[in-house]
């Protein structure tokens, strides 16, 4: 990706002026054009009127929050989103995901650590579809050519990494899939010590799969292992 | 009452006013019958019909004489030899003896003495003396038979006595003793740290002084609590407003190490701001407990949480530092689950570091009926005992802080892991082992 040219448009939705235009400054070194807006309002007009490959959100705004802002894309989107958190603030990261966030940091961040996370969302989502290919599991179908899940007729509307995690359960069904691996592959990096990212995600998909009408499959815990999708009896 | 200083000088007041005035009356009433009774007394001639006893039949008959025929007036009549005895063994008053030794018992002075001594309450009295044919002089004395015969007033007495000081000293020590007791449960509690601990439903109810001292301890309760949270909220909000610059200083760092390329300081730098962090980080998990503990509760998996923490750990360290050793115990509690798993990961993570490197941390569950326990046991050094009680305060660092501490967290893990069992109505201690090492001992209250 790093052949000198922009590879990315990111719009950093953050009130903190400054280290807007800081980040701004720091991921154009690798390429990435950071559009920087300071408000929630100022960021969904941003979003609105423009295409772009990735969403750095802050949490922690006043007036528009955050998490209103997801909310809100997520009705007409699945762009990736990394949204910042209050660092020790549980609760925000489990609302952030729940709402359809892709990853999470703790602000203060380190900035290298923003990068390789942008990195592996794009390299996710800018990968090239694989071959045509339809997994299946009880009521369950995913189509990987068009990226999407289905619950007998009805359509999920998955994440990006809830996609990813659901392909990854659904291509071994019956057997665990463990963390580490669901974590390189769904949220294209390494997991973290007490990194609790895919138990969200995963409790989010399971969510969605039953408000889609699925009964019969349930992904499980294997205890200080992994999940994995049982198939219905 | 609304007073308590109405309250115990009435009740004072009122028995010991009504002991002294029942005994004084009781005995006033009861002397005035002994000495009625002594007064209606008449020999008649029955004097005669002793001396007659006497004459014909000696001791053994005056004995007959005076216990053959049950007396109806109340007296009792002693018979005294020449020692002043009673020639039955009847035991005479002391005084009465005396009396009889000092006017050597010679009939008109023992006679006169009579008048003079009814006049002083001695309710006896001496009747005129017989002589035997064998020479021998018996003196007659007659004296109330209740005085003597009749303790049962006196039992009664007592008991009357006994009864009513002791059912209103009960009545006052019991109204006092036990709002002060519950009093005292409020302040143990707040003190331990329980800042809601109020007395308004019990003791703060009444119109009295205790009731007012309970109505002060809640006010004072109230600001405790409040300033407890300020400070909370102050610390909270100081590290809500470090992470701004923080973070802008984060950033700053990696775009200065890509302009003047690499340099030590900028590893030196990255670290501090990396401390800088994990601090804030730690302070506000700690200010966010509270928060957290406005969303729903829900049922939580003990056993998952403590595998996970074991997991969570070991993979930290990248090597199996913790070992969880004991089997499933199926217990679960309501309540918040990151806060539990950081309330359990602290304190292991706290005894990983304490603990010699190539040692294992020992977590051991079990359960009872009510409650769940969870110890986690480490080889450390251990606490100094005075220190074991402030161990799960903030910041606190103990005497002899290691290099761990200082290169660690705030002294803020374990106060993190109180404040979040304490919201889930557990308790949470430290102790020393025997010979080196420390356990913390989590209980949580278990749903069934």
């Amino acid at each position: 990706m790093d052949n000198g040219r922009t590879t990315a448009d990111i719009l950093m939705i953050d009130d903190d002026r400054d280290l807007g235009a800081m980040v701004s400054d720091y991921l154009a070194g690798d390429h990435l054009k950071v559009t920087v807006a300071n408000s929630g309002e100022s960021g969904l007009i941003a979003f609105k009127a423009n295409n772009f490959d990735l969403l750095i959100l802050d949490i922690m705004m006043p007036g528009m929050s955050g998490l209103d802002v997801l909310k809100s894309i997520r009705q007409t989107s699945n762009v990736p989103v990394i949204m910042l958190t209050a660092r020790g603030d549980d609760v925000d990261r489990i609302i952030g995901l729940e709402f359809g966030a892709d990853d999470y940091l703790p602000k203060p961040f380190n900035p290298r650590e923003l990068i390789a996370r942008i990195k592996a969302i794009l390299r996710r989502s800018q990968q090239q579809p694989e071959e045509d290919k339809v997994l299946e599991l009880g009521q369950i179908t995913l189509d990987t050519r068009t990226r999407k899940a289905m619950v007998s007729d009805n359509e999920l509307r998955l994440t990006g990494t809830e996609y990813e995690i659901l392909k990854c359960l659904l291509e071994t069904p019956g057997k665990v899939v463990n963390k580490e691996y669901l974590s390189e592959r769904a949220l294209g990096r390494r997991l973290l010590p007490y990194d609790r990212s895919v138990d969200t995600h995963i409790s989010n998909l399971r969510g969605k799969l039953e408000k889609g009408g699925n009964q019969n499959e349930t992904i499980q815990n294997q205890r200080g292992i992994g999940y994995l999708l049982v198939p219905g009896t | 009452m609304r007073s308590l200083f109405l309250k115990f000088f009435l009740s004072f007041f009122l028995v010991i006013a009504l002991m002294i005035g029942a005994a004084a009356l009781i005995g006033f009433l009861y002397g005035e019958q002994l000495q009625k009774t002594i007064e209606d007394f008449e020999v008649g001639d029955s004097m005669k019909i002793a001396a007659k006893a006497l004459e014909t039949g000696g001791r053994a008959a005056l004995l007959k004489w005076r216990d053959g025929t049950p007396r109806d007036d109340g007296v009792m009549i002693f018979i005294l030899d020449d020692q002043g005895k009673d020639i039955s063994g009847r035991r005479i008053p002391f005084t009465l003896e005396r009396i009889y030794q000092r006017l050597g018992g010679r009939a008109d002075e023992l006679r006169r003495s009579n008048t003079k001594e009814i006049q002083n309450n001695r309710l006896s009295l001496f009747l005129p003396q017989l002589q035997a044919p064998s020479g021998e002089v018996f003196t007659f004395l007659v004296s109330p038979e209740a005085f003597w015969a009749n303790q049962d007033i006196r039992v009664l007495l007592l008991i009357f006595a006994v009864l009513i000081s002791g059912s209103v000293s009960y009545g006052l020590a019991s109204a006092f003793s036990r709002p002060v007791r519950k009093l005292r449960y409020a302040t143990l509690s707040l003190a331990e740290g329980n800042l809601d601990a109020r007395v308004e439903k019990s003791v703060g109810k009444r119109r009295d002084e205790l009731g007012m001292l309970g109505r002060d301890f809640d006010a004072m309760a109230d600001k405790l609590e409040r300033a407890a949270i300020q400070m909370i909220e102050l610390l909270g909000n100081i590290s809500h407003e470090l992470r701004s610059p923080l973070a802008r200083m984060r950033v700053a760092v990696e775009l200065a190490r890509r302009k003047t390329g690499e340099m030590t300081e900028f590893d030196r730098l990255d670290q501090e701001a990396e401390r800088l962090d994990s601090l804030i980080g730690q302070i506000l998990s700690y200010t966010k407990l509270e928060a957290d503990s406005q969303i729903n509760p829900e049922e939580i998996d003990l056993d998952d949480i403590v595998s996970e923490v074991a997991e969570n750990v070991n993979f930290e360290w990248k090597q199996d530092r913790v070992v969880v050793k004991s089997s499933t115990i199926n217990a679960s509690i309501m309540g918040f689950r990151g806060a539990m798993l950081g309330a359990v990961e602290n304190i292991v993570r706290n005894a990983v570091k304490h603990s010699p490197t190539d040692s294992k941390v020992i977590i051991r569950t079990s359960v009872n009926s009510t409650d769940a326990q969870i110890e986690i046991i480490d080889d450390g050094p251990g606490v100094p005992s005075q220190d074991l009680e402030r161990l799960f305060e903030p910041f606190f660092r103990t005497r002899q802080s290691t290099e761990a501490d200082a290169n660690g967290g705030a002294g803020l893990g374990l106060a993190i892991a109180h404040r979040a069992i304490t919201l889930h109505t557990g308790h949470i201690e430290a102790r020393n082992r025997d010979r080196a090492g420390l356990v913390v001992t989590i209980s949580l209250p278990i749903v069934d």
